[in-house]
């Protein structure tokens, strides 16, 4: 490919924006001085400072919901669970051995992190609210387990805990601990941001939409789910270790189901999808839970937890009227962030040319049952690289099927599917993408709320090894700036790159499909396989991709397709394989099967 | 005491509380099958039933009324506001007669029942009234705006609706548990065993109610209509049947389910305000071994369940809700991979 | 009543601003809502009973709800003491009672608990208990047994730190006294049936069951073992003696024995008994507020509270004014003095505390009663 023009991108940005992002780094720093020297003034009352110590402990188990439900869509009503274990774990290592505090710090982690992962293992692979109604069976079944184990002090807890000391520093007093756990949600929120920012982040963001698209550009979705799951638990195990230190005693009751369904309201409050929406959204409920307890008991005169009906009736008026919480709101007061212009950076590795000789892919007498339904019944055909076929037939012929057996999206009842040299029926769908298969998507699923360069970027994701602990720290930013330059030059292929910091939904249909044969292009495969690529487009749109895919031809790339257009295939592939009622009826360069009788009858009846 | 009278004991005990547990479930399950709403506060109908029907024999007024009216005026508002939108006064009529007359009647009759002295069977009739009629009101004033939205969001919203449900239960009736009188007060004999009139009562009573519903769906049109209203909303709207209708009476019939329960235990059970969550959740973990979708399944799950533990808190009391919520989630698991792992693409 | 709350509401929104107190500043943390209520409501009842002004000092109270949980208990203390309260008082629950010391321990401010907390050795320094332990009732309870002939016993009692410090009691003395315990079963307070538990008791067939419960929950277990038709005697601690036992055991409550502190029966008691004179008082002043047969063992801990503020304030006001740190060390040593100086004279009996001891009552601090024919009677074995 010959070097991009780099002149287009990485503009000066207009001086408008440079103020807007002056005043933006304005207000962050604004916002971190005022939090950081808050607890040195003696005007500030002890209150104040405790209230500020809780809503830094919620935040950080807010953090790890905005991560488990905002980005991943995972509903968790068991998060003060994890809360508990690690408040519990750091509690029992340091009165019964008496451990250092940093000691209690990672054997919280871990344990923490080990429950994580056994309980996410088991409920993960679980759907939506059956995902939801597990949290809230094993978050009921900890509290219990907490109330019962006599090491741990059954309903009483375990009381008179060491001061946390640091450094050879014991912080005995509230403002001592207003540091550490603003230096934590600081810490926490900053590394969460990073994470959110990189290529691990985009592909926790993909999650949500469903496995197929993100099995189809390598990603593990169990796995990945299964992390996110554990990331979330530590973040609440280092609320828990603080909580220790806090209140020097623990007991289960703020480890209950009503603890997390009170997290889950900050988080909804807050504004789900933005990491510093968890602090807004812990202050706002805290301050106004503290307000109604005082308020209206007495309003009321009698004691008890009236704060709750409120907090019940704004989650439902939240959810009917603003689900997308506070957050926006503040949000217009700053300005969006300008979008960094992409730099140039060495070219990642591309994939070995598979040598001469062979097709790149071949079935043989491949079936597929449903039940009593054979949808697909000993197809074979093959494909020669740098060539296009196109898989066409009337509808319900099983293209999609077959499709999706090559893609790994389904496994075969029956044949063999054979790629490069490598047998790939039975194989999971990101193992063939590794193999250097890439595909598109009969609905597009692209990503909203990402930019089109984003979108794209993510198809680069087995290119490059795609670390969270880098990205948390921020270390990642060569791979990155890689990745989005490799995303950049498959968007000048198809002929976006004007569009690269738009909003992938706002685009056209047919832009939307262009962008994702360039996120297919951007994983650097060796088969490309589109599926309905030209449905929706306008006549211009289809020639300039016919244009393409011609180009891609000429350049070594095969193309499988699927299609209904006859005339866009007609005049770009190379054969065309016909099915029709699960079978393939003919196999051979376009004119022959113009010509061809039995593909004539089943599209035109008989002797048309 | 020879182990098979412990176990009888044991066994009918559990079938006491696994017939409330019944109810319960079905309840979940009809609300979840017809509306997708995974209704959290059911256990909330039944400290309302119990305990109004607690004030009752107490003879004072329960001052569950309130909620009722409420829940009337703001239904009625909401109705009418939509009527006048969609120009259709004639509309009118008919949402003061069912949003407004029928509960404030009802509220009247409560009024005048908490110091008529009538008998227990009565007002146990009155208290389970009042706490159905809120059912649809509520459908109306929370759910039905928010018909299209997903399930989680609907959860979450039930979760709301929990919270407000508790803390309303606490301001009407304190911080001291109740129990009424037993409907059936004696203890009979049959050789070994001993059995409780009231255990009596509560079997039959759920026998009874889960032959009718399976009458209902089974053999009424309407059943089958609200059948079909669950697995297709579209279709059901363009065959006639109204989806808010459907709603709203899963939503009565659910609450009718709760307060029943609540009055069926509340002379066996010491109720506080705050007790409606377990209960409701035990209900749901029933409605889980029954796959959220089969009533024969949810009956004989909270069989299993009532008597699972009633042998747990024998057997090893401290570790028994422990293990109860514990076991709910291999049942969740196989009801995931069986239900088809359905993306969020759905 | 209504004072009082707006006398909380009113410090509670002014918490924000720190100012010294130049009234004598009470932080009462009791569990108003939640299982604990039936022992937390009746002792705020009693909180009106108390004077307007102690020493010349105007009282204010600051009443915040714990619901019997130690977290919420603890939040409490904390803000007490970051309101530099002269004095602790709480709490209903053991457990909380537990979590508040140690907060009082760190903010060198006295605790005043009507609950039998133990604390470990050392931690009591600023906790003075106006009740007796568990060993003492348990004593009691012990010997009533074996005067009226029991051999065998079960234990049925709550699994928190106040069922666990009676049954420590029970392993400790039970040998000793010639009885057997042959069943001990756990419940919580949130448990809605003991049917598996008491099922179990009346199979081991015991001459008598040792209940260990608090206010409205010691029903549930009273009920479950008549249920079971059960017939040996059941005895409960002193939590149990309150209107909401009776009212929600019915007529099962009938013959339920109690270890109970002697202001309870206070028109039985004989004219000797030492606290006669206070106990007749708080019966008198309480029930002509709230009712007849509304008195309880937590109302009348918080009245004999208010007798001793009212003998130990005006001697730590020669100390230093209230709301300083002079006068909260004051106060605990005008406390720790009593035992020398002849005691406080409270509803149950004399109270002597030493440096060495906090809980303070001698032996005529308790009384066996039962129910019998719609009242508490004291009970001759």
């Amino acid at each position: 490919m010959e070097p991009l023009d780099m002149s287009a991108h990485g503009a000066v940005p207009p001086a408008s924006s440079q103020r807007s992002g002056l005043w933006r780094r304005s207000c962050q720093v604004a916002v971190i001085v005022l939090v950081a020297t808050l607890p040195l003034s003696a005007a500030v009352p002890e209150f104040w400072i405790s209230q500020a110590n809780y809503i830094g402990l919620y935040t950080l188990v807010v953090f790890g919901l905005v991560l488990l439900t905002g980005v991943a869509g995972l509903t968790s009503f068991g998060q003060a669970a994890f809360v508990g274990i690690g408040a519990y774990a750091s509690a029992y290592l340091s009165s019964v051995l008496g451990a250092p505090s940093w000691a209690t710090l990672l054997f919280g982690l871990l344990v923490t992190g080990g429950c994580a992962y056994v309980i996410g293992a088991i409920t993960i692979r679980m759907s939506g609210h059956y995902l939801a109604l597990a949290t809230i069976a094993w978050s009921l079944a900890l509290y219990y387990l907490f109330g019962s184990v006599a090491a741990l002090g059954k309903y009483d807890g375990l009381a008179n805990l060491a001061h946390m000391s640091l450094f050879g520093i014991e912080l005995r007093s509230g403002r001592a601990m207003y540091g550490l756990i603003w230096t934590c949600v600081g810490l926490c929120g900053w590394g969460l941001c990073n994470l959110l920012d990189s290529q691990p982040g985009r592909v926790m963001r993909a999650l949500k939409h469903g496995r197929l698209l993100s099995e189809s550009f390598g990603v593990d979705t169990v796995a990945c789910k299964r992390l996110i799951f554990v990331l979330a638990a530590m973040l609440a195990s280092v609320a828990g270790w603080l909580y220790v230190y806090l209140q020097r005693a623990v007991n289960p009751t703020p480890f209950g189901l009503n603890a997390s369904l009170e997290y889950v309201i900050m988080l909804i409050v807050g504004g789900m999808a933005n990491v510093w929406g968890a602090v807004l959204g812990a202050a706002l409920v805290k301050v106004l839970q503290d307000q109604l307890q005082t308020l209206l008991p007495s309003l009321l005169g009698m004691a008890g937890n009236f704060e709750l009906i409120v907090f019940g009736a704004l989650l439902i008026l939240l959810l009917r009227f603003a689900p997308q919480g506070a957050w926006p709101y503040l949000r217009r007061l700053v300005p969006e962030r300008v979008p960094k212009g992409v730099v140039p950076s060495a070219p990642m590795d591309r994939r070995p040319v598979q040598p001469d000789g062979g097709a790149l892919l071949t079935l043989s007498d491949v079936g597929k049952r449903f039940g009593g339904l054979q949808a697909v019944d000993g197809v074979s055909f093959h494909i020669a690289p740098a060539s296009i076929v196109a898989l066409i037939g009337p509808n319900g012929a099983g293209k999609s099927t077959t499709f999706n057996l090559i893609t790994g999206a389904l496994s075969a009842s029956a044949g063999q599917i054979v790629f490069g040299k490598t047998r790939i029926d039975g194989l999971p769908a990101r193992d063939i993408a590794r193999l250097g298969m890439a595909r598109t998507f009969q609905h597009v699923k692209l990503i909203p709320g990402m930019t089109v360069l984003e979108n794209v970027a993510l198809g680069t994701h087995l290119r490059a090894p795609s670390s969270v602990l880098r990205s948390v720290l921020r270390l990642d930013r060569g791979v990155e700036r890689q990745r989005l330059h490799e995303a950049a030059q498959a968007l000048k292929r198809v002929g976006l790159e004007s569009a690269m910091h738009t909003d992938a939904s706002s685009l056209a249909l047919g832009q939307q499909r262009l962008v994702e044969i360039a996120r297919a292009l951007a994983s650097d495969p060796m088969l490309l396989l589109l599926d309905e690529p030209a449905a929706g487009l306008r006549h211009r749109e289809k020639q300039a991709l016919a244009a393409l895919l011609a180009e891609l031809r000429a350049e070594g790339m095969t193309v499988l397709l699927v299609e209904h257009d006859m005339d866009f295939v007609m005049g770009l592939a190379d054969r065309i394989v016909v099915m029709v009622y699960g079978k393939k009826i003919a196999d051979g360069k376009p004119a022959d099967i113009q010509q061809h009788p039995a593909v004539r009858e089943a599209y035109l009846g008989s002797n048309a | 005491m020879e182990s098979f009278a412990i176990g009888t004991a044991l066994v009918q005990d559990g079938v006491t509380t696994g017939a409330v547990y019944a109810l319960l479930g079905m309840a979940t399950v009809l609300l979840f099958v017809v509306t997708r709403v995974i209704f959290l506060p059911q256990g909330e109908w039944v400290v309302f039933g119990g305990l109004t029907l607690a004030m009752l024999q107490d003879g004072k007024v329960p001052a569950t009324i309130w909620l009722l009216a409420g829940l009337s005026v703001v239904a009625t508002l909401l109705e009418g506001a939509a009527a006048l939108r969609d120009r259709e006064p004639q509309q009118l009529g008919r949402i003061a007669l069912t949003c407004l007359g029928i509960p404030l009647a009802l509220v009247a009759l409560t009024v005048w029942a908490a110091h008529a002295g009538l008998p227990l069977v009565v007002q146990g009739l009155v208290a389970t009234a009042l706490v159905t009629a809120m059912g649809p009101l509520l459908y109306r004033i929370v759910y039905r705006p928010l018909v299209d939205a997903s399930v989680l969001v609907l959860m979450i919203v039930s979760v709301g609706v929990h919270f407000v449900l508790n803390g309303l239960a606490l301001l009407f009736f304190g911080v001291d548990g109740f129990r009424t009188l037993p409907f059936w007060d004696v203890q009979l004999s049959l050789g070994n065993v001993s059995l409780s009139g009231q255990s009596i009562v509560v079997v039959v009573a759920t026998a009874l109610l889960i032959a009718a519903l399976w009458l209902l769906f089974e053999r009424t049109l309407y059943g089958k209509a609200l059948w079909a209203s669950a697995s297709n909303a579209l279709g059901a709207r363009l065959v006639g049947i109204s989806v808010p209708f459907s709603g709203s009476v899963s939503f009565g019939i659910a609450a009718f389910l709760g307060a029943l329960c609540g009055i069926l235990i509340a002379p066996v059970v010491t109720l506080y305000y705050d007790s409606g969550l377990l209960i409701g959740l035990k209900g749901f973990v029933a409605a889980i071994f029954g796959g959220l979708a089969s009533y024969p399944l949810t009956l004989a799950g909270a069989m299993l369940l009532g008597i699972f533990e009633s042998g747990v808190s024998y057997a090893a009391s401290a570790f028994k809700e422990a293990i109860v919520f514990l076991s709910v989630i291999p049942v969740l698991l196989w009801l995931s991979m069986r239900g088809g792992a359905h993306d969020a693409e759905e | 009543m209504k004072l009082r709350n707006k006398a909380a509401f009113a410090l509670a929104l002014s918490l924000a601003v720190t100012a010294a107190h130049a009234d004598l500043t009470v932080g009462v943390s009791i569990a108003l809502t939640g299982p604990g209520a039936s022992l937390g409501l009746p002792a705020r009842n009693a909180l009106t009973l108390w004077p307007e002004t102690i020493g010349g000092e105007k009282v204010r109270l600051v009443v915040l709800d714990d619901a019997a949980d130690p977290t919420i208990a603890m939040k409490n203390a904390r803000r007490f003491i970051e309101d530099k309260v002269d004095v602790i008082v709480g709490a209903s629950n053991t457990p909380a009672t537990i979590a508040i010391a140690q907060v009082a321990d760190e903010g060198q401010t006295v605790q005043i608990s009507p609950s039998p907390a133990e604390l470990q050795p050392g931690r009591d320094k600023w906790v003075f208990r106006d009740v007796m332990h568990a060993e003492y009732y348990t004593e009691g309870i012990l010997l009533a047994m074996k005067a009226a002939g029991v051999k065998t016993l079960a234990f049925l009692g709550l699994s928190d730190a106040y069922g666990e410090s009676h049954l420590v009691a029970l392993d400790k003395q039970a040998a000793a006294m010639g009885i057997k315990v042959v069943s001990v079963e756990r419940f919580t307070r949130a448990d809605t049936s003991v049917a598996g538990q008491a099922l179990k008791i009346s199979a081991a067939r015991p001459d008598a069951v040792f209940v260990v419960a608090v206010g409205g929950g010691a029903a549930l277990p009273q009920k479950a073992l008549k249920g079971r038709g059960y017939r040996g005697k059941i005895y409960h601690t002193a939590a149990s003696l309150t209107p909401d036992f009776i009212r929600l055991a019915g007529k099962d409550a009938d013959g339920a024995l109690v270890m109970s502190g002697p202001e309870q029966v206070a028109e039985q008691l004989p004219d000797t008994h030492p606290g006669r004179k206070r106990a007749l008082e708080f019966v008198q002043a309480y029930e002509a507020r709230y009712g007849a047969k509304t008195r309880t063992q937590f109302s009348a801990h918080i009245y004999d509270i208010g007798i001793m503020l009212q003998q130990v304030v005006p001697i730590a006001l020669k100390q230093g004014k209230p709301g300083t740190v002079e006068f909260r060390a004051g106060l605990r040593d005008a406390l720790e003095n009593t035992g020398a100086t002849g005691g406080i004279a409270t509803t149950k009996g004399v109270l002597r505390y030493t440096p060495s001891d906090h809980w303070g009552y001698g032996p005529d601090a308790r009384v066996m009663v039962t129910w019998r024919s719609g009242d508490w009677q004291i009970s001759k074995p």
